[in-house]
């Protein structure tokens, strides 16, 4: 299933936030949105998703999901969004239940997800006993028990310490080596686009447009073996950024 | 004051003064203690008890505590005990399950619809100062004067702070845990049950801590009706007594009764709320 | 002014919260010279004598500087007395009462209201729907509902005259303690007890109304000292004359009411004067013309010059130990001092 944003644009009130903006998730790709902070990354987002509806344009699927996705668009958020009162498999067995996925089905899915995730000593510990990354694999894994799709995470490694980021970012190469899945990924963070991304789309400051779109050939299992090609790749988007970053920066002390 | 003009740093360092750092931490953090309270009630106690046995503090103003306990102890063993607490605690219990669950109810619903919101809001801003007792000719018309009105009485002082701390409770759940179950296409019902009612429940704890209280305030108010028995019937009679003893071992047991459903509570945090961070 | 010691002063402020509390008006001033007192009085029309006394200046005659203050319910003012911030009030025979006397704060000086045949008095009331169920003499009330104010009250004591008096005990009715006389009169209209007393221009307006039926009156029940003047302990040993010029001035009052308002046919002229002195002090809210029936109406029998039942004290203090509701160590001696007034029987 692919999903294509067409022609969107949106405001809320009088602040236009997204003009136009037109581009293509591939099944199979991670695509990287970025740009500098307010210029609208997180609102589209939720419109990929279904959470919220854009003024103008469609997000469009094109060809049906898989018919084993239990929840084909599904969200990985930045503070984890884990609740607090359930423990790690609770949390899981959660977004099984209302599909009527209990007991032993239940399960298989969740000793699946702990052991993909490397979670599996984890199943009874509650939220507050986790470390941030950790939390975090529990919310990647609580998205892989619905099949989804397409993975939408917004600046998923954000709210963690860098060394915790770079293994995250190692477990989500991993498993995309081996699962190939879908994920539209937002960040701010250069060295992530060019880490998880095929292609990273860049916007401009607010009101969001399509400033550039860059392919990424290297293959995710190479990339670390190039870094200068990497660090070209990082250059070439951090001076598209470079101005619209300034010039939002001012803009937000102007308001 | 050293002069600033002439150069002191031809001193060697083995000349200057070496001091620890002046420390300027602590203090601002009362730790609980198990030994204060006791010595601190049995000094009051006693100090009370040689106040009323030297006669510094007249009978007509406080008895001593020995003759309380006494009058306490003649209520228990007469049997009448019993009948005092079985009759409050059922009006206690009728009252503040009903109050609990209509709050509940009305309360959750201004926590999640525009228009109940928009009506429970300002009712509740307008009939929760109103005291009860003011209202209590009004009970006796509507539920007459027997077990109707006084539990009617613990049940509207219960209902109103329960509504507001529902809604107040739904309106502090994380919105983020609400949006992550819309984007698992959870259901409406499960949403309510699965993450916002245990996200109201701190809130709802507390606020069961004070309309128990509240429940407890208004027992002798709720008693003031016909009640041949009751702890609040006891108090008041004592009162038309000018029975200070009885007086004083009344008010001693509401306040246990208030310690023993702060325990409660107090135990339902612990054992619900043990997620919390 | 700064006399007292400090252990009285301390007492004395904190009763004078205790009673500040229910204080409807007047302000605090200290008694400083022997004759400036304090009178505490209910706005009812059997207090007329501590008005007429004060209007017509009998007190003054005695050299006594009046103030009057003015309260809600009697109990305060006993509470008032035993703390020393007041002098004199009037009261009925209560529970809280006689556990003051026990504890020596107050004395019984004279009487005041008693039922007497030919007289307003209390009035046996019942509901509308017990009386068609049956309920219509006082004998009657065995098994059914009464309503009064507190248990220890004097609405108490006149369901334990009717049980005694037909045979029975209260025991055998089932008391509803109301609190306020509005709710006693609430619950009988609407038939949610069965029968209360209550004073007679009350009485008259409910059975004209067809609210309730009057079904006996307490007064043929027997003799029955319903209030009483009282003042503190400490008046009756330190300050004797004070106390008897009180009386004297006192029993003015009660015979230039007597002799009016017992008989208010005679002199009709004189009748419309005292209801015009007593209307400055009772139903101040409503208009002469509306409060005119109600004072005469209420125009209940006062003791002549004061004079005390001390048979029927004795008696009511017995039923009130009786029913465990006055400490078992009061006895006549320490509640009456009858140095001040006449005894009758
Ligand atoms: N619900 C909303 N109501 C009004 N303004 C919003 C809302 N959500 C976001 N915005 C505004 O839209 C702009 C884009 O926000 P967002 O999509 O969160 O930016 P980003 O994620 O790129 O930092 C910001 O200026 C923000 O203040
Ligand atoms: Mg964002």
């Amino acid at each position: 299933m692919d999903l294509k944003l067409d022609g969107i644009s949106h405001a809320y009130d009088a602040t236009r936030v997204l003009n136009n903006i037109d581009f293509t998730i591939k099944a199979g790709q991670i695509i990287c949105i970025i740009g500098p902070s307010g210029c609208g990354k997180s609102t589209l987002l939720r419109f990929i998703g279904g959470l919220e509806r854009p003024t103008e344009g469609q997000v469009l699927q094109i060809g049906d999901p898989p018919a084993e996705s239990l929840n084909p668009l599904t969200y990985i958020f930045q503070d984890f969004a884990l609740l607090p009162w359930r423990t790690v498999r609770g949390n899981i067995s959660l977004v099984l239940e209302d599909h009527g996925i209990r007991g032993t089905e239940a399960d298989t899915i969740i000793n699946d997800v702990l052991a993909r995730t490397k979670l599996s000593d984890f199943g009874a510990a509650l939220p507050k006993q986790l470390s941030g990354g950790m939390k975090q694999r529990v919310a990647i894994a609580r998205a892989l028990a619905v099949k989804p799709a397409c993975l939408l995470m917004d600046e998923p490694l954000s709210a963690l310490d860098s060394q915790t980021r770079e293994l995250l970012m190692d477990d989500l190469v991993d498993l995309w080596l081996k699962e190939k899945y879908t994920a539209c990924y937002v960040t701010h963070n250069l060295n992530e686009a060019v880490r998880l991304g095929h292609r990273v789309v860049v916007l401009s400051r607010r009101p969001g447009q399509v400033r550039d779109i860059v392919d990424i050939d290297i293959p995710l299992e190479d990339r670390l073996k190039h870094p200068a090609l990497l660090q070209e790749k990082q250059d070439y988007l951090w001076n598209l950024m470079r101005e619209e970053a300034r010039a939002a920066d001012l803009e937000l002390l102007d308001a | 004051m050293p002069d600033l003009d002439t150069p002191t740093t031809v001193q060697t360092p083995s000349a200057a003064a070496v001091k620890p750092v002046p420390y300027r931490g602590g203090g601002f953090a009362p730790r609980p203690s198990r030994l204060v309270a006791p010595i601190f009630f049995v000094l009051l106690f006693s100090l009370w008890e040689a106040g009323s046995r030297f006669g510094w503090i007249s009978p007509i103003v406080l008895p001593a505590p020995s003759e309380a306990f006494q009058a306490f102890m003649d209520l228990v063993n007469s049997g009448q005990l019993v009948l005092h607490l079985e009759a409050s605690l059922m009006r206690l219990a009728l009252g503040w399950v009903g109050g609990t669950v209509l709050g509940l109810a009305v309360g959750l619903a201004a926590g999640l619809f525009t228009l109940a919101r928009g009506g429970i809001v300002p009712f509740v801003a307008a009939f929760f100062p109103i005291p009860k007792i003011a209202l209590l000719p009004v009970f006796i018309i509507w539920f007459g004067i027997g077990e109707e009105s006084k539990v009617a009485t613990i049940l509207f002082g219960t209902f109103f702070p329960t509504v507001i701390a529902v809604y107040g409770g739904v309106d502090n759940v994380d919105r983020g845990l609400i949006r992550m179950g819309q984007s698992f296409n959870l259901g409406w019902w499960s949403i309510v049950r699965k993450i916002i009612l245990p996200g109201a429940l701190p809130a709802l704890l507390s606020g069961f801590r004070i309309s128990a209280s509240i429940a407890i305030i208004l027992l002798v108010a709720a008693e003031m009706i016909g009640a041949e028995y009751g702890i609040g019937a006891y108090i008041l009679l004592a009162g038309n007594l000018m029975a200070m003893d009885q007086l004083v071992a009344g008010v001693a047991i509401l306040s246990l009764l208030g310690l023993s459903v702060s325990w409660l509570i107090g135990r339902a945090e612990k054992i619900f709320l043990r997620w919390r961070a | 002014m700064l006399k007292f010691n400090l252990g009285a002063m301390t007492r004395r402020s904190l009763f004078g919260a205790l009673a500040g509390a229910v204080l409807a008006s007047g302000f605090a001033g200290a008694a400083q010279a022997d004759d400036k007192i304090t009178i505490g009085a209910l706005r009812f029309t059997s207090h007329a004598p501590s008005f007429i006394a004060y209007e017509k200046g009998y007190f003054k005659e005695e050299g006594l500087d009046v103030e009057l203050k003015f309260f809600q319910a009697a109990q305060p003012v006993a509470v008032a007395i035993a703390s020393g911030d007041i002098d004199f009030g009037v009261t009925a025979m209560t529970g809280g009462f006689f556990s003051l006397a026990d504890k020596g704060a107050v004395k019984v000086i004279g009487g005041m209201m008693a039922e007497k045949q030919g007289f307003p008095g209390n009035v046996i009331l019942a509901s509308n729907a017990a009386y068609d169920a049956g309920l219509t003499t006082p004998a009657d009330l065995k098994g059914k509902s009464w309503a009064m104010t507190q248990q220890g009250s004097s609405f108490h004591y006149m369901a334990g005259l009717i049980a005694e008096k037909n045979g029975f005990t209260t025991a055998d009715m089932q008391l509803k303690a109301l609190q306020k006389v509005g709710a006693m009169i609430g619950a009988l209209k609407s038939g949610q007890v069965d029968a209360m007393a209550i004073v007679p221009h009350i009485a008259a307006g409910l059975v004209k109304g067809g609210a309730a039926k009057e079904i006996g009156r307490v007064q043929n029940l027997g003799d029955y000292q319903v209030t009483t003047i009282f003042t503190s302990t400490r008046n009756t040993e330190e300050k004797q004359d004070m106390v008897k010029r009180f009386m004297r001035a006192y029993s003015k009052g009660i015979a230039d009411y007597l002799a009016v308002m017992g008989d208010q046919k005679k002199d009709p002229a004189a009748t419309e004067a005292m209801v015009d002195l007593i209307h400055k002090y009772v139903y101040t809210d409503r208009p002469r013309e509306k409060a005119a029936p109600s004072i005469k109406a209420g125009a209940v029998y006062l003791s002549e010059g004061a004079a005390l039942n001390t048979k029927d004290i004795a008696a009511q203090l017995a039923w009130f130990q009786k029913n465990n509701l006055a400490p078992a160590s009061l006895t006549l001696e320490k509640l009456v001092d009858t140095n001040f007034a006449d005894t009758t029987n």
